[in-house]
C-alpha cells in the first residue's frame, strides 16, 4: 500500500499527515503531528515529518511522496513538491465534509476565504493583507491581556451575557481597548466576547469579497476556539461544518495531493464514516 | 524550488532602446550643463511631446525618473528625503521619488536633470499631479502651466471639451515662445505628429502580435522596455524607426511560433503598473508558471491605440487634444477600462487577470476591489487581485504575493486541467 505526506508548514505551527491507501476508494490517516514551527522552518518541517512516521511506526523511506504546503513550503528539503495551503485547504475540506462551496481558514498569522468548487477546487479566494486583525495571533494577544491561556478565552467568551464593543481590530493596539474595559469594570466574558465578535464581523466582511454559499467548512488552528465558532455563525447566520482535523486541513490536503501524485484516485467523503464531521446545528 | 524559466527575451532592439534612452539623458544633461535645447517637463499620461518638437524642446518626465530609480533600487533614499521634509507616508511615492530626487540632487544616471524651461503640468486623470508640478515648479524655480484636460465622463469627448484643449495648447506655443525666444515651427510640428501617427500603426501592430499563440513577447514586463521610446521618440524618425526593428524582430518570432518560454502555459492581461522595486522579482512569480502576458492597461497609459485612434498631421492641434482627452487609459472613465480589459480577454485569448493594485496611487488604483469582483464574479473571468506599489520598496511582502499567485495558477491549472468552472467561462 502507497503512503503519502503532507507537512503544513504555518507561521506559528508546523502540522504532518500521513495517508495511506486501504484498498478501498478512499485512503486512510495513519498519522499526525504537530509542533511549533519557531525560527528554524526546516527543523520544525522534519521533525513533524519524523514524528508522524514514528507514530505510525515506519521509515520516514516508506513515504512515496511528500507534499509541502504552507508559508514554509520551500523550506521542506525532503519534500518533493510544494503546493499552496489555498489549494491544500479546498482539497482538504472537500475530502472531508464533501458539501464544502465555502472554506473559512483562520490560522496564526492569516485569514482567508476560500470559494470552492463540486470537485474540491479553488473557484476563488481572498485573504487578509499586511494586517494579523482576524487571526490567532491576535486572539493570543488578547489573551495576554487577559492573563488566560489561548485555550481558555473561546470556552470563557461563551459566557458574555453584554459583549463589549471592540473599536478596533488591530492585533497591537487591541490591547489598549482591552485595559481600557478592564479600567472600567467590565466583566472579562463580556471582553471576550466583544473580542471574538469583533473578529467575526472582519471574517465576514473578507468572505464577502468570495461568494459565501453554503455547505462552510472551517479550517485551521482558530477552529478549536469554540468562541470563535460560535461569533462566527452568528455573524454568518448559519451553521459551520468542523472537521477534528480542522487544524490539519493544509496537511491534509497536501497529503492527498501528495497520494494523487502516486496514481491513487479516491473519492470523497469516505472518511465520514470513521472521523466524525460535527455540525454547529 | 522549480527552476525558473529564462524570460527575457534580449532581441536587438533591447540595445536600440538603451542607446535611444541614453541619447535622451545625454540631452537632458546637456540642457542641464548649457542651458540647451529646451526642456518640457510633463506628465506621461496622454502626453504632447509632438507640439515640444515645434521648438526642438525635450521632454523631461517625472515618473521615467522615477521608475527608472526604483527598478535600480534607488528610490527609498529620495522617498525617505520628501518624507522628513514632511510628505505623508501613504502620498503617491512617484512623487516623493521625484521631490527627493529634486532636494538630494539625484538621478537615475549620475548626470544632471535640468531646470525645466516650463512645467507643463497636463493634467490627465490623475489629480495629484496638480500639486505635484506645483511643487516641483517652486522647488525648482520654473514656470508652471496647468493644462487642463477635462476627465472623460462619456464615450467621446465633446467639441467644448476639444475646443477648450486646443485653445490651452496654443497657450503652451504662445508660452514657449516667449520662455524660449524661438518662433514655433508649425512644418516640424506637423511632421512630428506624422512620425506619431506611422509610429503609432506600427506600435499597434506589434501590440497585436501577442494575440498569437504562443505570444512573441510579454505585452506587460516586455512592453514596459518599449515604453521610454514611444513617450520620449514616437514624434521622430528614430522613434518610428525603432519601433520598425521591434515589429520585424516579433514578426519572426511569430513566424518561427516562439515565444518567451519554451511552452506558453498560461496567457494573462494585467491591469495596474508593476511594483518597479522588485521588478525581477515579480516578473519570476509569473516566469515560474509559464505565464505571458499578452495585453495590459499599463502599456496603455501613454497611449491607447491599439483600438484605431492615430494622430493626424492635416488637425494636428485637435489630434493632440483628443489623444489627450480620449485615448489614454489614465484618462478614461472606469466603463471604458472594464471595456478594454474585457476585450483584451476576448481578443487575445487570455486566462485570466491580474490586477495590480498600488498602494500610493489613490487615484488609478481605487475601484479596482470592485474590478475583480465585476470579472470574476459577473463575467466569470479568473481575476486574481494583489497588492504593493510601483515606487515605494516597502510596500511588498513577498512571501504574500507569491502565494497568491502560486494559488492562482494552481486554481487555473486544475481547471485546465478538468474543464471545471473556471476555464470554461474565461471566454465570454
Amino acid at each position: 500500500m502507497r503512503i503519502a505526506a503532507g507537512v503544513d508548514v504555518g507561521s506559528t505551527q508546523t502540522k504532518a499527515i500521513l495517508v495511506k491507501e486501504n484498498g478501498g476508494p478512499s485512503p486512510v490517516i495513519l498519522a499526525r503531528a504537530l509542533t511549533d514551527t519557531g525560527a528554524n522552518v526546516r527543523k520544525a518541517a522534519e521533525n513533524a515529518f519524523e514524528e508522524c512516521c514514528r507514530t505510525a511506526g515506519i521509515s520516514t523511506s516508506d513515504v512515496g511522496f511528500v507534499v509541502g504546503t504552507g508559508y514554509g513550503r520551500y523550506k521542506i528539503s525532503f519534500g518533493n513538491a510544494q503546493m499552496t495551503e489555498i489549494s491544500c485547504h479546498a482539497k482538504g475540506a472537500h475530502f472531508l465534509c464533501p458539501g464544502t462551496r465555502t472554506v473559512i481558514d483562520m490560522g496564526g498569522q492569516d485569514a482567508k476565504a476560500i470559494s470552492v468548487g463540486p470537485s474540491g477546487e479553488v473557484l476563488d479566494f481572498v485573504m487578509n493583507d499586511k494586517c494579523a486583525a482576524g487571526t490567532g495571533r491576535f486572539l493570543a494577544n488578547a489573551a495576554d491581556v487577559m492573563g488566560l491561556s489561548l485555550d481558555e478565552i473561546g470556552q470563557v467568551s461563551l459566557q458574555a451575557k453584554r459583549p463589549v464593543k471592540i473599536a478596533t481590530v488591530c492585533t497591537v493596539f487591541v490591547e489598549s481597548d482591552i485595559l481600557s474595559y478592564l479600567a472600567q469594570g467590565k466583566r472579562g466574558e463580556d471582553i471576550l466576547g466583544g473580542v471574538h465578535l469583533a473578529i467575526a464581523k472582519r471574517t465576514l466582511s473578507l468572505a464577502r469579497r468570495v461568494a459565501i454559499e453554503p455547505e462552510i467548512t472551517m479550517t485551521g488552528g482558530v477552529a478549536r476556539n469554540v468562541g470563535m465558532v460560535r461569533a462566527l455563525e452568528e455573524v454568518l447566520g448559519c451553521p459551520l461544518k468542523i472537521s477534528p482535523d480542522a487544524h490539519f486541513m493544509g496537511a491534509v490536503g497536501a497529503a492527498l495531493f501528495a497520494l494523487e501524485k502516486l496514481g491513487q484516485s479516491f473519492e470523497a467523503g469516505v472518511w465520514r464514516d470513521t472521523h466524525a464531521v460535527s455540525s454547529g446545528d | 524550488m522549480a527552476d525558473i524559466p529564462a524570460t527575457e527575451y534580449r532581441g536587438g532592439i533591447h540595445q536600440r532602446q538603451k542607446e535611444l534612452m541614453l541619447d535622451w539623458y545625454g540631452q537632458l544633461d546637456q540642457a542641464a550643463q548649457k542651458g540647451d535645447p529646451p526642456t518640457v517637463s510633463m506628465m506621461v499620461s496622454g502626453n504632447c511631446v509632438e507640439l515640444l518638437e515645434g521648438f526642438g524642446a525635450v521632454p523631461i518626465y517625472p515618473e521615467v525618473n522615477a521608475l527608472q530609480l526604483a527598478i535600480r533600487h534607488q528610490s527609498l533614499d529620495p522617498i525617505l528625503a520628501a518624507e522628513d521634509m514632511g510628505y505623508a507616508p501613504d502620498n503617491c511615492a512617484y512623487v516623493k521619488a521625484d521631490i527627493g530626487c529634486y532636494v538630494k540632487g539625484i538621478t537615475p544616471t549620475g548626470g544632471k536633470m535640468p531646470k525645466p524651461t516650463l512645467v507643463l503640468c497636463n493634467f490627465v486623470g490623475c489629480n495629484t499631479y496638480a500639486k505635484w508640478f506645483e511643487h516641483v515648479a517652486a522647488l525648482t524655480g520654473a514656470p508652471l502651466y496647468m493644462l487642463d484636460v477635462p476627465f472623460l465622463r462619456n464615450d467621446q469627448p465633446s467639441q467644448a471639451d476639444i475646443d477648450y484643449v486646443v485653445r490651452q495648447l496654443h497657450e503652451v506655443v504662445a508660452l514657449l515662445e516667449r520662455l524660449t525666444g524661438r518662433t514655433f515651427d508649425y512644418a516640424r510640428f506637423q511632421q512630428a505628429v506624422d512620425w506619431s501617427r506611422q509610429t503609432e500603426e506600427v506600435w499597434s501592430q506589434i501590440k497585436h502580435l501577442s494575440q498569437h499563440v504562443p505570444s512573441p513577447f510579454d505585452a506587460y514586463f516586455d512592453a514596459i522596455t518599449l515604453m521610454g521610446p514611444l513617450y520620449v521618440h514616437r514624434a521622430k524618425r528614430e522613434g518610428l524607426e525603432f519601433f520598425q526593428a521591434a515589429l520585424a524582430e516579433f514578426q519572426q518570432k511569430c513566424d518561427l511560433k516562439q515565444g518567451i518560454y519554451d511552452q506558453e502555459k498560461f496567457r494573462l492581461v494585467f491591469e495596474g503598473p508593476p511594483p518597479y522595486p522588485h521588478f525581477r522579482t515579480f516578473r519570476d512569480m509569473f516566469a515560474k508558471w509559464k505565464a505571458c502576458a499578452v495585453a495590459s492597461t499599463y502599456s496603455t497609459v501613454g497611449g491607447l491605440w491599439e483600438f484605431g485612434f492615430r494622430h493626424d498631421p492635416e488637425r494636428p492641434f485637435e489630434s493632440v487634444a483628443m489623444h489627450m482627452l480620449a485615448h489614454n487609459v489614465t484618462n478614461r472613465n472606469y466603463l471604458q477600462r472594464y471595456e478594454q480589459i474585457h476585450r483584451y480577454v476576448k481578443e487575445w485569448k487570455a486566462d485570466g487577470i491580474i490586477v495590480h493594485f498600488v498602494k500610493s496611487c489613490r487615484l488609478f488604483s481605487a475601484g479596482q476591489g470592485d474590478m475583480r469582483d465585476y470579472f470574476t464574479k459577473k463575467l466569470g473571468i479568473p481575476t486574481l487581485y494583489i497588492e504593493s506599489d510601483l515606487e515605494y520598496p516597502r510596500y511588498f511582502s513577498e512571501a504574500q504575493i507569491k502565494n497568491r499567485i502560486d494559488a492562482f495558477f494552481e486554481s487555473l491549472e486544475h481547471a485546465k486541467h478538468t474543464g471545471s468552472r473556471v476555464a470554461q467561462e474565461v471566454h465570454v
